[in-house]
Parts: C-alpha cells; structure tokens; sequence
C-alpha cells in the first residue's frame, strides 16, 4: 500500500493495520511520528544522540504494545509523547546523580544562563530560546514544550505527565514567566523593538 | 522587556524547526517494527468432506468398537431375516395376532354405509 494513501489514516487506525501485519502502517507510523519524539526529547534533553536513542525506545515501546492496544482508551501520540518524556526524566535523573548539581535546585527566575547570552549575540532566536528552556526546571520545561511547541492540550499534557490540568496551567504559566525574566532586556538582541514593532518587519 | 506575544512569536519560529529524523533513525526504528510485528494469521483451506469409509476407519462414529457393534448387528438382521428361526416366528404370531384371529375365525362385517338401492326404486 503507498504511503499516500496512508496519510489520512488515523494514528490508531495506522495502529492497528501495524498490528494486523501491515508493513507500509509500520512505515508510515515511523515517519509520522518519530522526527516528533525525536524533537520533542531534544528540547528536553538538548543532547541530540540521546534524543535519539529516546525517539528509537520510544517507537519500540509502541510496536511492542500494539498488539494489546485497546482502541479508544489513548491517543497515540499521547501515549507516546508519556513514554518518551518518562524516558528523558530517567536520562536527566541519571544526568543529576553523575553531576552534582541538579536541574531540580536551579532557580525558577535565573539571572540569565551564559547559553542564552551566547546565542543572543549571535543573533540566533532560535538558539536563544532553545537555551532559555534549556535553563527551566525540568517540568516547567517539558509543560512549556508540549503546550507551546508540541501543540498539545491542556489534558492531553495533564495525561503525558500524569498531573491535573491545574497543575499543567500553573507549570506553563510559571515556566512562559520564567522565559520572559531569562530573555528580558534582550528584546532588542532578539529583533523586537522597544516601541512594541517588530524589528524583522 | 518581552511580553507574551514577543514570546509567542519565539515560540512559532521553534515550531516550524522541525527535526529533520537522520535516515540512520528511521532505519534502526523500521528495524525494531519488523522485529516485532506480529505475523498475519494464515488462512487455511477449509478441510475437504469425509468419505463414508474414511468416517467409519478414522474414528468418526465412535472409533473401532463401536463400527463392530454396528457390523455384528446388520449380519444378525440378515440371518433373522432369512433364516426365520422359530422363537422368532413364535414371537412374530404373538404380535400379529389381530391377523391370525381374522384368519381363523373370521370377523363380522358390519356394513356402516347402507347402499343406496333402497332409495333409487322407481315407482
């Protein structure tokens, strides 16, 4: 079957002809959904072999559990998005017991990490922002990604982190807080004007 | 100082940077898929219908004990049947013994529907 005619099939729908022996659902799944895992764990982690290897057990997680799927339970990619951020907070579990520093202790509201200055300097918006969450505790980062770059819901990001809905507002309302003081007075770096224009325009 | 929109753009510039999944990745995943795919079921053909001889030698009535009842029973019909030994015959006269009655006495026979040649004389 052509991946064509698989685009507009369902994660789920996808799920289940993978189950059923399907090899062009298999290969559809593993491009739909893996360059998402993979950008998501980078943004977590920042480290891209890791990232890898977390999008890799991830997806291997989904094949193994197809069989057994109950449709109608979960969403896929939510489901998958839960695997992979357990796995990146084991990975970055490992990461404080090696370091003596940990993410858990670094403050909500940091004066500015050297990353972020870095990146401002070389002009990369880009860049400065991946720094600036870099620099956010760990579940105010994974809250900030999934809601404002991953795109997810309210719920759905309640569902990946096993919290209240509550709980995922009060992280990414703390964690976008935490992103204006990392980046602030480097509007103008960053291509903002101060009269509010956007310098780019 | 950055306000919500200011970020807001930021955060629409990152998601547009997509992670672009090295080939290497999408390999080593393909590889995991196939190995752990479970295989379709086969279908088999239906099975062909059981001849009436390899019904009774395979077991399909019972197994062997119950075809020799059945073998012993159709030769014991037979040699009753031509042989007509007396404690049958006996027993035969026994249950027809309407037959016999009929045959030796006689029974009256009582006309239940009159002719109708009383009727029918001209006159």
């Amino acid at each position: 079957m052509p991946l064509d005619a698989l685009s507009d099939v369902s994660d789920e729908a996808l799920l289940v002809l993978y189950a059923n022996g399907d090899r062009a659902a298999a290969r559809a799944l593993t491009i739909r959904l893996t360059p998402r895992m993979l950008a998501f764990a980078g943004r977590i982690l920042g480290d891209r072999a890791e990232a890898e290897d977390v999008a890799q057990e991830a997806m291997l997680r989904l094949w193994r559990v197809a069989p057994d799927w109950r449709q109608g339970e979960a969403q896929v990619a939510t489901w998958l998005y839960r695997v992979a951020s357990n796995l990146c907070t084991d990975r970055l579990r490992r990461r404080k017991r090696q370091a003596a520093t940990t993410l858990e202790d670094a403050p909500d509201l940091p004066d500015g990490a050297p990353g972020v200055v870095a990146a401002l300097i070389a002009g990369d918006r880009i860049r400065a922002l991946e720094a600036a969450l870099a620099a956010l505790p760990e579940r105010q980062r994974q809250a900030v990604v999934l809601r404002h770059i991953e795109g997810l819901g309210n719920p759905e990001i309640a569902a990946v982190m096993d919290i209240g809905v509550e709980a995922v507002e009060s992280l990414t309302a703390r964690g976008k807080r935490a992103l204006t003081a990392l980046l602030a007075g480097q509007r103008a770096e960053l291509g903002y004007e101060d009269d509010g224009h956007d310098a780019r325009q | 100082m950055m306000r919500d929109s200011d970020l807001d753009d930021l955060f629409a510039d990152l998601r547009v940077v997509r992670a672009e999944a090295p080939a290497s990745l999408l390999m080593r995943v393909l590889e995991d898929a196939e190995l752990h795919q479970p295989q379709p079921v086969a279908l088999r053909a239906a099975p062909a219908p059981r001849r009436l001889w390899s019904l009774l030698a395979g077991g399909g009535l019972g197994g062997g004990g119950v075809l020799a009842g059945l073998a012993t029973a159709t030769l014991a019909g037979f040699w009753i049947g031509f042989a007509q030994p007396l404690p049958v015959t006996t027993l035969t006269a026994a249950l027809w013994q309407q037959e016999t009655l009929a045959d030796d006495e006689g029974l009256d026979l009582v006309e239940l529907i009159p002719t109708l040649d009383t009727y029918l004389p001209e006159g």
